[in-house]
């Protein structure tokens, strides 16, 4: 049925998946503005701005580089490669990461003002937020590009297929922050224990350590962490000029593709309630 | 493009509509609480019944009034027809562009200044970013807010803030109006521009559902008066009529 106005029925069923995508799409105009608001915003009133952006990563890789790289010397790992460069690379990935998912999981509680009083699908704050994530994370992407010359790296071709990589990324982000933020409908300490679970994965994943330390028969248990995949491959893609095994590829599209589609499918479950007790 | 709805159906239609809050006490906050309640076997949930089985229809050029005390449901129903809130029960429909003048103001971002909050309130609303683009200076001066413009809103007074409010919301063409008590908005003068601009957008052939408490506007405004009471629908008709029964049944 094509009409010249909208039409709102309440008793329209909700395709999982497509609904989201349409609203999504239906609303970009909205999601462009909430991206910028959020990139601007969030230093307006600091002197530095945006730079923090690029700062944060930095001073995070200049600490750790110092404690585990001067201090206490090499004992993570034996590394061909400059190890400032192997910590930043890892750093604004896990940063992406992190913060990305817990952002994600609570932007739709947090826009409860506005969603409770006009009517907006929720799922467009979640996507918001995630994509506001990835646009820092590129700034930073920058900043290793500039770190890979200093440290006389290079920048290798495979780095043509890094934005893969990052894709995935976002995938995994937006699908693990909405299956947070359905969650957060029904438990809201769940909040909570994510973080500290992001902090727990932190160090499960080689961010500052590497492969190397760890015994020969725990390296198996490193294929069932999808974010060694996600870190990895973004290494290799972004400054080792190598293309990544198959295996690490399938993980890293199969976690993003899989997390999104069960994000997706329960905040359609819990959308309901979800919007009711904003 | 058939060009506006409502020259048949009625513009807002709502069939049984009931809507259901889970109760606080038996709702599991915490992680931990639920899981405790599952290995006592105790999940239940009861739920209050805000609104409960409540039918009406709005057509062109109407406006209908919902009164009654405080929690009654009138809130309730109105976030339902403005799809904020989806009917637990029953079905809505709502045909044409809404213009929700329920909370003025609502997705203002302090740290932006005045241009870039209309766009995004608008937008929010469900407007093209441009189009809000092309008419923010416009929405400003009559906002009386022209000196204004450039500056974040967290240095406005909360006067100025409710008129950029209004003056956002009201800058539409829409089909149907849902308003909730935003009659009252900044000094005395523009209180009057206000309500005659809303009278201006009601009588542009809109289907309105108001909710109110001054009870002498609503015999002005409304066509037709529901009284709700408990979620449910005590008396509708004639507003003279139902405000008559309602004020005796309040004392």
């Amino acid at each position: 049925m094509t009409t010249g106005f909208p039409v709102y029925d309440s008793a329209q069923v909700r395709t999982p998946l497509l609904t989201e995508a349409r609203n999504i799409w239906s609303y970009r105009g909205l999601i462009r503005l909430l991206v910028s608001r959020e990139l601007t915003t969030r230093y307006k009133r600091s002197v530095l701005g945006v730079w923090w952006t690029l700062l944060n990563p930095l001073l995070t890789t200049g600490i750790m580089w110092l404690v585990f790289g001067v201090v206490i010397g090499n004992r993570f790992g034996e590394t061909t490669e400059p190890y400032v460069v192997y910590l930043l690379a890892g750093v604004i990935m896990m940063t992406f990461f992190g913060q990305g998912f817990l952002a994600t999981g609570a932007a739709i509680t947090n826009s409860s003002a506005i969603l409770s009083k006009v009517y907006v699908p929720a799922e467009v704050f979640a996507v918001s937020t995630a994509i506001a994530g990835a646009v820092n994370f590129l700034i930073s992407f920058g900043a290793l590009a500039v770190v890979q010359l200093w440290a006389g790296v290079g920048i290798p071709w495979t780095i043509v297929l890094s934005p893969l990589s990052i894709l995935a990324m976002l995938g995994l982000v937006a699908g693990l922050g909405l299956t947070l933020a359905s969650l957060a409908v029904y438990f809201y300490d769940i909040l909570d224990f994510s973080r500290v679970l992001v902090q727990l994965v932190y160090y499960m994943t080689p961010v500052f350590w590497t492969l190397e330390i760890l015994p020969e028969r725990f390296h198996i248990f490193m294929r069932l962490n999808p974010l060694f995949s996600h870190l990895e491959l973004f290494r290799d893609l972004t400054y080792r000029g190598t293309l990544g095994e198959p295996w690490m590829w399938a993980t890293v599209f199969g976690s993003a593709v899989g997390f999104l589609v069960l994000g997706v499918w329960l905040f359609g479950k819990s959308w309901r309630t979800l919007v009711s007790q904003l | 493009m058939t060009g506006r709805p409502g020259s048949h159906e009625p513009l807002i239609e709502a069939h049984g509509v009931s809507v259901a809050y889970m109760m606080a006490h038996d709702r599991a906050g915490t992680f931990k609480e639920f899981t405790f309640q599952l290995l006592r076997r105790q999940i239940r949930t009861e739920r209050f019944f805000a609104v409960k089985d409540v039918s009406f229809e709005v057509r062109r050029g109407e406006t209908l009034a919902l009164i009654g005390p405080n929690g009654a449901g009138k809130t309730t129903l109105m976030k339902v027809i403005a799809r904020v809130l989806p009917p637990t029960e029953g079905r809505v429909i709502v045909r044409g562009l809404v213009a929700p003048m329920i909370a003025l103001g609502a997705g203002f971002n302090h740290e932006l200044n005045a241009i870039e909050n209309i766009v995004l309130f608008g937008t929010l609303m469900g407007r093209d970013p441009e189009e809000m683009r092309e008419r923010a200076q416009a929405i400003g001066e009559w906002a009386e807010l022209t000196q204004f413009m450039d500056v974040p809103i967290r240095s406005y007074s909360s006067g100025m803030l409710a008129r950029l409010g209004f003056a956002v919301a009201a800058d539409v063409d829409p089909d149907v109006m849902v308003v909730d008590e935003v009659l009252s908005v900044g000094d005395e003068s523009f209180q009057r521009k206000s309500f005659d601009r809303m009278q201006e957008l009601m009588s542009g052939g809109t289907a309105v559902l108001l909710v109110s408490h001054v009870l002498p506007k609503v015999e002005e405004m409304a066509d037709r008066v529901m009284w709700l009471d408990k979620g449910s629908v005590r008396m509708t008709g004639d507003p003279v009529e139902v405000i008559a029964a309602y004020r005796a049944s309040v004392g």
